[in-house]
């Protein structure tokens, strides 16, 4: 957020046209709400619609901090419980359906992993395409200026000390 | 006529007040907003809590409850009496024998306590990834980022950043998306060489010795290097 606030970015609208939503990570909303007292469902809508124009922005929620659960929360990856975790996301199912988004925006591993591995393929999500994390939004977003020859030169010269404090040769074969 | 239960705090396996009892109303809004209600038969969130209170806990802790609850936090945040519902089914987790958690979470959870990261990848192989994935990335014909490297152990960086370690075990490239943000915004920044795991298991499996070990080395992590800002993306 400060980097584009500050105008270190330059971010292109226009590579991202299509009916987009946020889902919030119980962790980012309502949980860091219990928590802290705070919680950032704003930063994450923010930021998201620097990287697409306010159009397309289609709102899933009346009250993140409500918010339902992707189903995939509290180490559902790393449980048996694969049946139970996609039944538990029709809700999310239903809800993204009728945002009638294509993309789905989140800060989180867990959540972007169930809606795009777990729920697009287990449920109907009426006009849904894809999942993106919101850092990967915003990177693909970006029009990335090639640094000038004294900033590669200086990056070179770093790049090569830490391969030889860490002994790394790229040329060994593996 | 059977007698009535007493409640008192002896023989809980956690601390809960007999009060609680009185506490929750049984209104069900907890339930009723719950996407879980229904999964595991015999089971929700306002039965769990009533088998607790009256001292059925292990029944409770020996269900598949508090597992296929994904500790959201929904129902406490709805719950008028302020029934912590949240912090009662993590406790579930945390009276589970550790032999008897299921999949692999205590396994990831002990993995990252012994090599520092969930999946147990060894610091060579972590470090060879990253140096030879910023050559392909420096070289990449749609966005090439002349100049570009992947900071290890960089001293007086301003950011550190953790890595979920799913990444660099099965989607590497998704690590780049961080890598062109900081590229572009010329961020000076550092990855750790160990310890580097942006996962905290412990916190899931209900292991506290380990989820607070695991936070004091992201933390150690920061304060060694002398970095002001910690970017922990999970």
């Amino acid at each position: 957020m400060e980097y584009i606030k500050d105008g270190r970015l330059n971010i292109d609208k226009t590579k991202h046209q299509m009916p987009t939503t946020v889902h919030d990570p119980c962790n980012y909303g309502r949980k860091s709400y219990m928590t802290f007292g705070d919680h950032h469902a704003d930063n994450i809508r923010w930021i998201t619609k620097q990287c697409i124009d306010e159009e397309h922005y289609r709102e899933m929620v009346d009250s993140p901090l409500n918010n339902l659960c992707c189903g995939a929360g509290g180490g559902a990856w790393a449980l048996p419980y694969d049946e139970e975790r996609l039944a538990y996301g029709k809700y999310k199912s239903d809800q993204i359906k009728a945002t009638g988004a294509e993309l789905v925006v989140t800060p989180c591993h867990n959540c972007r992993d169930q809606i795009m591995k777990g729920l697009a393929k287990e449920h109907d999500l009426g006009n849904y395409k894809e999942t993106m994390y919101l850092w990967e939004l915003v990177a693909e977003s970006l029009i990335i200026e090639p640094w000038n020859d004294e900033e590669v030169a200086k990056g070179h010269a770093e790049r090569d000390a830490q391969n030889e404090k860490f002994e790394i040769d790229l040329d060994q074969e593996w | 006529m059977d007698e009535p239960i007493k409640i008192t705090r002896q023989k809980r396996l956690f601390d809960i007040s007999p009060e609680m009892a009185n506490v929750c109303l049984t209104c069900g809004a907890c339930s009723s907003g719950c996407p879980a209600t229904g999964l595991v038969p015999g089971w929700d969130p306002r039965k769990a809590i009533r088998a607790i209170v009256l001292g059925m806990e292990q029944e409770v802790v020996d269900s598949k409850w508090p597992w296929v609850c994904t500790l959201c936090g929904r129902c406490q945040y709805v719950c008028p009496m302020g029934v912590l519902l949240l912090k009662t089914f993590r406790a579930c987790r945390i009276a589970r024998d550790r032999d008897k958690v299921p999949g692999p979470l205590q396994k990831g959870t002990d993995m990252c306590f012994e090599r520092g990261n969930n999946l147990g990848i060894p610091k060579d192989d972590f470090l060879f990834l990253l140096a030879d994935m910023s050559t392909e990335v420096e070289e990449d014909e749609e966005t090439p980022m002349p100049g570009f490297h992947v900071p290890v152990d960089k001293e007086g960086a301003n950011v550190i950043i953790t890595i979920n370690s799913k990444e660099p075990f099965g989607e590497p490239d998704d690590m780049i998306f961080w890598w062109k943000i900081f590229y572009a915004a010329k961020e000076s920044w550092t990855v750790s060489s160990e310890n580097w795991e942006g996962v905290n298991w412990g916190l899931f499996s209900g292991d506290d010795a380990n989820m607070k070990i695991q936070c004091e080395r992201v933390l150690e992590n920061a304060r060694r290097l002398k970095c002001k800002t910690l970017v922990y993306p999970e």
